[in-house]
Formats: C-alpha cells, structure tokens, sequence
C-alpha cells in the first residue's frame, strides 16, 4: 500500500480493553500495581470504578496501526504523550494519518480515542518502509 | 504553570544511575502472549513487538519504579503518572535475543499546575544495549509524580 503526505492511515480497533490483558502486563512489566488490578483500589484512590490500563498498553495500540499501516515496515522513532487514563472495557480506537515523506522514511501522526471521552493518548513516529 | 518560587526545591536525584545489572531475553513464549493481549498475532519474521522498547527497559533497569520514586523522595504509592515516551531504535527488537539497560535519571523538576496542584516532572534515559554493548534504542520517558503534601 502506497500514502502520500495527508492520507489518513488504517484505523486499529480494540472492542473492549481486556482486564485480562492488565493481569497479563503487571507480569509483563513486572509492576503490580493495584490500580491495574483491583478496581477496589481504583475506587479508594477517586481514580474511577474501572480498573486503569497500563500506560505501555495504549502505546502498543498506537504502534499495532503503525505496524498494520506498514507490514514490512519498521518504527524508527515515537513520541508518546498519555493525556487520559483508558479503563477496563473502553472501545479504544487509534487513528492516523501521513505527515511527511522523505525517500523512504514516513512521518506519521495519529491518537489512541476512547469512546466518550475522546483522546487519551497522542503521538508521532517515523517508520521506515 | 505558576511561579515555584515559593516551594521547596525538588530533590536533587538528576544523575541518579539506572544501570541494570541483569539481563533481559525475549523469549517467544511472551511476546506471542503480548501481541495477542493487544489484538494482534506476533510477528513471524523474528522480531519482537517494539513494545519491549518500555517493558525490557523497565524491568532490566537498575532501580524497580517504586525505587526511582524513592530515589525522588516520592512514595509510590502517592501514584506516579506517565507524561510521555520516546524512543529512537538503532535496530529492530529480536525475539530470543538479550539486552542489558543503561541510563539515568535527567531531571526532576518541580511545578504548579492547574489540574494537579504541586508536582515534580521526572525525566529519565534509558538505553538498551546487546550482551557485546551495541545499542539498539534509547528511550526517554517523563512522569509526574504529584506532591500531595503542597496540596492547599
């Protein structure tokens, strides 16, 4: 697949951020953080009445488009910001677009959004093709 | 932002080392599991999910969280937050492959704002390096840790 600069990019979908999956990260990172785990804890914290994914979690979503965008292709460079928290059953969806191109280097900026809260994560990468 | 003038210094932890002293393999087993935990099935050409670009470093890196927040005179379980992450490979991550961390923290600096009231703004560099020292990423990564004991 060939974009120039402007097109939007193959959006990355996830139905509903999977608990599960956190369970599976506090091993992955080795960080057993409570508000990962129990949404007790999240309630006694203020912090909602979900359990919070990991922060590294949404940037995997961001770099899951990027990788379907361009099979083949490889991240060069990102730059994540986390503006919101996602939680335990969020429709989190990442969208994109081309940036730049220069040879074969692809400049690309994109957010991860969750349903009613609109975006909680944004970013920019170089991906080499 | 307002004037800080009025706090106390954050503590001084730039320089701080990260240094890991153990090493980080990718094993297949894992990253099959994180792809999946994601939406997506691992790569079949032997390269790992870039994510391990956070995970490898964290967990390989000379201190656990909670011991770069003590080393920031935080506790953490006051609730340190991500701000933001960066990473620049030299070369893809491999599954099967081992890395060693080194790094250190950069900065910590202490600010007022709006939403969070007092908090101190941690930057850190981490880079991962093959067993033979060639590097392979260097990332940096900004938390907030929110100082509730300034809180009005």
């Amino acid at each position: 697949m060939s974009y120039a600069a402007g097109d939007a990019l193959p959006p990355f979908t996830i139905e509903s951020v999977s608990p599960e999956a956190m369970k599976q990260w506090a091993v992955f990172l080795a960080d057993p953080n409570p508000i990962h785990l129990d949404v007790e804890v999240v309630k006694a914290k203020g912090l909602g009445d979900r359990v919070i994914n990991q922060g590294p979690i949404n940037v995997a979503y961001m770099m899951n488009m990027l990788m379907r965008a361009f099979p083949g292709g490889q991240i060069m460079a990102m730059d994540s910001r986390f503006l919101d928290n996602v939680y335990g059953g969020d429709r989190a969806v990442v969208t994109g677009k081309v940036a730049a191109i220069e040879g074969n280097v692809v400049t690309c900026e994109f957010t991860l959004d969750v349903d009613g809260r609109g975006t909680v994560n944004s970013g920019t990468a170089t991906v080499k093709i | 932002m307002s004037d800080p003038d009025d706090l106390p210094p954050a503590p001084d932890a730039a320089g701080t080392s990260l240094d890991g002293t153990r090493v980080f393999t990718i094993t297949a087993e894992e990253n099959a599991a994180l792809c999946r935990s994601t939406g997506i099935e691992p790569a079949t050409d032997g390269t790992a999910h870039p994510i391990y670009y956070y995970i490898a470093t964290q967990v390989a890196m000379g201190k656990t969280v909670a011991g770069v927040c003590e080393a920031c005179e935080f506790d953490v379980e006051d609730g340190p937050m991500m701000g933001s992450s960066g990473v620049r490979f030299d070369a893809p991550l491999k599954v099967g492959e081992s890395y060693r961390v080194t790094g250190e923290i950069l900065s910590l600096v202490r600010k007022r704002s709006r939403k969070l009231g007092v908090m101190d703004v941690l930057t850190y560099s981490l880079r991962l390096h093959l067993l033979d020292g060639t590097q392979v990423l260097e990332t940096d990564n900004v938390w907030v840790l929110p100082r509730k004991e300034f809180a009005a």
